[in-house]
């Protein structure tokens, strides 16, 4: 019997420790340029929804981990991707980049949203998305929409997104964007404002 | 060499994956509306499909048959994970268009089908034929159906950023063309091509072996 496991179970072990050592190499060498990639779309993302910012610095996972955790009570439903302090030239805060990921219609919208330091939003963008083409879409082609959040005020939390129509024939994709303004707005007044930089000159 | 580039043309003609074997036609349909996605979708697959069937054909004498899924499924799960990491690190923004479906090649009906039925059973150097012509004719398929969908259905035709054709200003690209019963409607329409083109070879190929019984 013994012997029988051993002629099933040796080949199979072989492979699979030939793999992780393939895998362990290839891993090696992307990881830096992986990290590097990400880090660069998300800071792409971010300058187009605060322009104004130089630098943003993330808030770290462990050491920030608090204010993660009472992020994500504040969007609900909404997944919170990350936490950005805007900084100008001279390393002055200016206000705050969202990183959130509500549902659409295919699936989650990952999008940057921007906060200055009065509670306004300064911008809105879609990072990545997966809506149906030609319909879900519009929430990107139809460009007057997107623009419209910005100068909006964050003061009411979900609920400051409320007069923004959504789109006809995007209405899932429209409201998924609308919800992930709403999350960024409830982060920034029950979360980020009371933090230091986060609201006042 | 005959042979080798008999098993080759079969790949791309004859027994073309997705025209002939319909296999792997998720994919086909959902990544099709994009020709840079679609191009390089089918990079990934050959690459996976030739690696993973000269693995397997290398170690077929040394595979117990009971357990000869489960080593091939770590063998392409693995050159599944190299495409993944290098995608992500050096074309990102095809990475995120293609999404789901790199990690999805692991279950790929090409891949696992040609180990089980061609790698387990034949040379690596055959293996290699193999694997380059099913992987074009997953390819030339997929990009063919992307290019049309992505230039009429959107009205432009891009490549790494670079626009390719650009269709009049009067065009108005019809919707049904990006969502998937346009794909399906035009996939019915290259099958219904690819078999008339394939009998033709099938019937060159049967005058051939006739002339030759004749001259023997």
């Amino acid at each position: 019997m013994l012997r029988l496991y051993m002629r099933l179970g040796i080949p199979v072990l072989v492979v699979c420790i030939v793999a992780a050592a393939g895998l362990g190499v290839t891993y090696a060498m992307t990881k830096d340029k992986i990290a590097a990639q990400d880090r660069e779309a998300k800071a792409k993302s971010l300058r187009i929804v605060l322009g104004r910012a130089k630098s943003f610095v993330e808030l770290d996972a462990k050491k920030d981990a608090v204010v993660y955790e009472k992020a994500t009570a504040a969007a609900v439903d909404v997944r919170v991707d990350g936490l950005f302090r805007a900084l100008d030239g001279t390393g002055a805060q200016v206000g705050w980049g969202l990183l959130v990921a509500p549902r659409g219609y295919g699936g989650p919208i990952s999008m940057a949203v921007g906060v200055d330091r009065n509670g306004k939003v300064t911008g809105a963008t879609i990072a990545s998305m997966n809506e149906t083409p030609g319909l879900g879409t519009k929430v990107i082609t139809q460009k007057d929409w997107l623009p419209r959040f910005s100068g909006l005020d964050t003061s009411a939390g979900t609920e400051s997104v409320r007069k923004i129509d959504t789109i006809m024939g995007a209405t899932k994709s429209s409201r998924g964007v609308r919800k992930g303004v709403g999350a960024a707005a409830a982060i920034y007044t029950d979360v980020l404002k009371s933090l230091e930089g986060g609201s006042g000159q | 060499m005959k042979e080798w580039m008999r098993v080759l043309r079969n790949g791309l003609s004859l027994e073309n994956p997705l025209t002939v074997l319909m296999i792997g036609l998720c994919s086909t349909l959902a990544v099709s509306t994009k020709l840079e996605g679609a191009f390089f979708m089918g990079i990934g697959v050959i690459f996976v499909l030739v690696m993973s069937n000269v693995l397997i054909a290398a170690v077929r004498k040394f595979t117990p048959d009971e357990v000869r899924i489960p080593i091939f499924i770590v063998i392409i799960a693995s050159f599944v994970t190299i495409v993944d990491l290098v995608m992500k690190a050096y074309l990102p923004s095809v990475y995120s268009f293609l999404g789901v479906w790199i990690p999805l090649i692991v279950v790929n009906c090409i891949v696992l089908g040609r180990a089980e039925a061609f790698a387990y059973h034949n040379t690596v150097w055959l293996s290699v034929a193999d694997g380059i012509g099913m992987g074009l004719g997953y390819t030339v398929i997929i990009a063919g159906l992307a290019a049309f969908r992505e230039l009429f259905g959107s009205g432009q035709l891009q490549f790494l950023g670079a626009t390719l054709v650009t269709m009049p200003a009067f065009y108005r690209p019809p919707n049904i063309l990006l969502l998937f019963p346009g794909a399906f409607i035009l996939f019915g329409l290259i099958i219904a091509g690819s078999q008339a083109l394939n009998r033709r070879i099938a019937a060159k190929d049967a005058a051939q072996a006739a002339s030759l019984k004749e001259a023997v």
